[in-house]
């Protein structure tokens, strides 16, 4: 705690948080300290990921993208979600058991900042790769090959976003630069 | 069949690849032929999508968003270049949550830094249609999810732009405006909507 409070308070002095944050952290900080999980409060641990949860997907028109992310890469549509201007397609593991889902929605106006990062594409793993069923999958469904190598691959779906799918060989961050 | 490992043969022959990932690739190759046969009789869709792989992730300075998603999510970081790195959702060896397929890595972040310097498209090359799309905002699944001791412990990190979204989530702005949100296993795709 008292490296904490010591880490807070150097935050404090070179303005990365204003009083009235530094208060509040101590006291929630002394709160989860006094019910017995000082862990959490520890800067620097940070917290488990299990997983990406979902992927919000914003375009002109979600029930394009449904129907391309459901054919092409087996992404099952959640009952009683779709709503004429979103749904959650689901893949992964089930729902509350470290599934993923992809959010296609209908896009429409923010007052957010624009944020000065892009997440400029998107990989899916897929199982039991077979080269020649994975290339010929997609040319059968009309979908032309934009890019990649044998094991990992590069398609556009219909609003032209880049999506790459690839197999453990290809694709594994513990094989970078192998 | 032959024709792959020919190729992948003559790769190892020519120094393109080492002979551990020969024989990682060649093993995997052998394995998933039969397999592929079964899995597709079973599944309406031919390619079935198991995971997220990675998200790539652009931004003006790769380091520094690295350090805050290293220091938010606890991630190490790996394979460093001059321009990106990657950021795996746990150790070297690890299963993803709730995932059993032996061929499924763990999902990982690449961030990136633009290369000002690279070459222009050459002569030729089509250039690459603008996306009418984009992924807005991406949630995480946090193990033992709290919001009131998540957002205790985010304020401590000095995370800015916290904002409370219902019981079980929360999210925040990285370094560089981009939405980040955190929920736990009661967040999904049959409870959220």
């Amino acid at each position: 705690m008292e490296r904490f409070i010591a880490d807070l308070v150097k935050q404090f002095e070179g303005g990365a948080v204003d009083r009235r944050e530094f208060c509040q952290t101590v006291a929630l900080a002394a709160a989860v300290y006094a019910a017995g999980d000082a862990a959490n409060a520890q800067p620097g641990t940070g917290f488990k990921v299990l997983g990406v949860n979902h992927l919000s997907y914003s375009c002109p028109d979600y029930t394009k993208a449904r129907d391309f992310y459901t054919s092409v890469f087996g992404l099952e549509n959640a009952p009683g979600k779709d709503t004429g201007k979103r749904t959650n397609l689901m893949f992964g593991p089930p729902p509350g058991k470290g599934g993923s889902f992809l959010v296609a929605r209908n896009a429409t106006p923010s007052d957010r900042p624009a944020a000065r990062a892009v997440v400029d594409h998107i990989c899916l793993t897929l199982s039991n790769w077979n080269e020649e069923r994975v290339r010929g999958t997609m040319k059968a469904k009309g979908h032309e090959i934009s890019g990649g190598r044998d094991g990992s691959l590069h398609v556009l779906d219909p609003f032209n976003y880049d999506v790459q799918f690839a197999n453990i060989v290809e694709e594994d961050a513990f094989r970078r630069g192998q | 069949m032959e024709g792959f490992v020919a190729q992948k043969l003559n790769e190892f022959a020519t120094g393109k690849i080492s002979r551990r990932r020969l024989i990682e690739t060649l093993t995997l190759a052998a394995t998933s032929a039969y397999a592929a046969g079964s899995a597709s009789a079973q599944s309406e869709s031919p390619l079935k999508a198991q995971l997220i792989n990675h998200v790539s992730y652009t931004c003006p300075n790769f380091k520094e968003a690295a350090d805050w998603y290293s220091k938010v999510f606890n991630l190490e970081q790996v394979g460093p270049t001059a321009r990106d790195v990657a950021l795996p959702f746990g150790k070297k060896g690890e299963q993803p949550y709730g995932v059993s397929a032996k061929d499924v890595p763990l999902t990982h972040l690449i961030i990136r830094t633009p290369n000002p310097n690279a070459p222009p498209p050459r002569g030729g090359e089509r250039p690459r249609p603008a996306p009418q799309a984009v992924i807005d905002h991406i949630g995480y699944t946090i193990a033992d999810f709290n919001r009131d001791r998540a957002k205790a412990a985010l304020t401590a990190m000095g995370v800015k732009n916290l904002r409370e979204a219902g019981r079980y989530s929360l999210h925040m702005d990285d370094p560089f405006g981009y939405d980040v949100q955190i929920s736990g296993l009661e967040a999904n795709a049959l409870s959220d909507g």
